[in-house]
């Protein structure tokens, strides 16, 4: 009985250990991206909010007035016209006694 | 449109906001926003908003993933021919936080302030200008006062003269969507609300009665008012039948002009809508030149700062302070006010040289009130709320994050669902 032999080749193609462990590494990363985006996202989720409470908070803070009470031209309304803050005027047109209960319409 | 709405007055739009079910997607991200649970659908089918709940905030639109929640009420088209009819002044009434979102319907960044740019562009299109933050000033003084005169009863006994003190705490009435929740839900607290109504509906009066008398000499009934407001739940504030106090007023001195009541506020425009507008009649926004607002649209830093969380408070503080005390608050700003933490609570202690006495007011600051206001009321109808003073605005942020705001993307919904899996907050 003859005896096989066999002659074994390795494949030219060949990927060394540090070359496995370096390409895992880039499979991980590029699988991890879309956690990356989501967690940005999430974390500038508000910040359109922010930007917008900034905005006003620099409206105030660059006003040459910053109190009310400092307003001339609301205090000129109260000279010409309303009289004074909860005046006869001020309570007609200003304030209002119809808040409806809606369990009772 | 329900016909038989229960929860509204005869005259109210009863709901502003409807979902199209042909868009709908059931993927019940709106219900996380919803104050009131008012939106119905199992997920997957198609929702609906039950309009008795509903509070007409517009969360859930502003929030909506695939942009199928839409408003019921839309009146560009009436504001644009009020503005070709010669006969007509239409005086618009910018909120103060459509002036820090309205460019971004323009491609500016996030939170540009742009009040010159939008007096300009309201300007070339027609409109008057009444700046709602001059009525967010008026506010203050009529708020305020009424804060120091229920505060004054109830520590010191003192007696107002003419009209019932109410009991304190005294909750701000500036959001339309609180009241409406107020009224439909815990309405044993109405008398806690402050009576100041809100700046849109102060500015309504003043434009057709001062205004319309002393500012533009014009007829008042020639006068229409155009809220121009962050927020939906101002179209169904602006259509509560009492708000007609302008033509009652006149009436009784006889410059009322007609004898069909008019509404106070005549229709209200979101600033999704304000910029639509815009873009209709073909005014470039970036480039309409920056003006002036006029006499009615002088404000202060204290008026500009409602349309955020904290901002009532802090701007009444700063007039509490000064009237109470006789001194300036220093330094303006109230920090513990601000930021977007659900509740905020301070405590000022500041003397009454009226009475010479020390007073600590506790106050409260409540911005999204889902989950957050609850057990502050349950506290105060047990009556072991040490609270005087409450600000309340429905939306998340106040009034900068309204329902009538311009819709980001980035404000996506839906992963908020995800977060706690990941152990994110």
């Amino acid at each position: 009985m003859k005896e096989e032999r066999y002659q074994y080749e390795e494949s030219p193609s060949y990927v060394s250990r540090r070359e496995f462990i370096a390409i895992s590494g880039i499979v991980i990363a590029i699988l991890a991206l879309p956690a990356v985006w989501i967690r940005s996202a999430v974390v500038k989720r508000n910040s359109y909010i922010r930007a917008r409470l900034n905005g006003l908070y620099k409206d105030d803070a660059g006003s040459k007035v910053r109190v009310s009470h400092g307003n001339s031209g609301v205090a000129k309304l109260y000279k010409d016209f309303a009289g004074h803050p909860l005046s006869e005027v001020s309570e007609e047109l200003f304030h209002t006694q119809s808040y409806v209960n809606r369990t009772r319409i | 449109m329900n016909a038989e709405a229960r929860t509204y007055q005869k005259g109210e739009i009863p709901g502003i906001i409807g979902i199209d079910a042909d868009v709908c997607k059931g993927c019940d991200s709106c219900k996380r926003y919803c104050p009131t649970g008012a939106i119905t659908g199992m997920f997957g089918a198609i929702h609906s908003i039950d309009v008795e709940k509903c509070i007409n905030c517009g969360q859930c639109l502003i929030n909506c993933p695939f942009g199928s929640i839409y408003e019921t009420v839309d009146t560009v088209d009436t504001v644009i021919a009020k503005l070709q009819d010669k006969s007509v002044t239409v005086v618009g009434i910018p909120a103060p936080a459509v002036r820090v979102a309205i460019g971004e319907e323009f491609g500016m960044a996030d939170g540009s302030l742009v009040t010159k740019e939008m007096y300009g562009a309201m300007r070339k299109v027609g409109f008057e200008i009444l700046d709602n933050n001059f009525t967010a000033d008026l506010t203050i003084m009529e708020e305020g006062t009424e804060f120091i005169v229920r505060a004054r009863h109830a520590l010191f006994g003192e007696e107002a003269h003419g009209h019932k003190v109410g009991p304190l705490p005294q909750f701000t009435s500036c959001c339309p969507a609180w009241v409406r929740y107020v009224e439909t839900k815990y309405p044993s607290l109405i008398p806690n609300l402050s009576s100041a109504k809100s700046p849109q509906q102060m500015a309504g009066p003043l434009a057709k009665t001062y205004g319309a008398l002393e500012i533009w000499k014009k007829p008042p009934e020639s006068i229409y008012t155009v809220g121009i407001m962050p927020c939906t739940a101002k179209k169904f504030e602006a259509s509560r039948p009492e708000f007609a106090s302008a033509y009652h007023f006149l009436k009784k001195e006889g410059k009322a002009g007609s004898d069909t009541p008019y509404p106070d506020i005549d229709t209200v425009l979101t600033t999704r809508d304000l910029a639509r507008l815009f873009k209709k009649m073909k005014i470039d926004f970036t480039k309409a030149g920056e003006t002036d607002g006029g006499p009615l649209a002088e404000y202060t830093g204290a008026g500009t700062i409602f349309g955020n969380t904290g901002g009532v408070m802090e701007a009444a503080l700063r007039t509490a302070y000064k009237v109470l005390t006789g001194n300036e608050l220093q330094p303006l700003e109230f920090k513990p006010v601000r930021g977007m933490k659900g509740v905020k609570s301070a405590s000022v202690t500041l003397m009454d040289t009226k009475y010479g006495k020390e007073v600590t007011v506790n106050v409260a600051v409540v911005n999204g009130i889902h989950g957050n206001i609850e057990p502050i009321l349950e506290k105060i109808m047990a009556g072991t709320s040490s609270y005087h003073f409450i600000e309340v605005m429905n939306c998340p942020g106040g009034c900068v994050n309204g329902g009538g705001q311009p819709i980001k993307s980035g404000g996506s919904s839906w992963l908020r669902a995800a977060l706690p899996l990941f152990g994110w907050k």
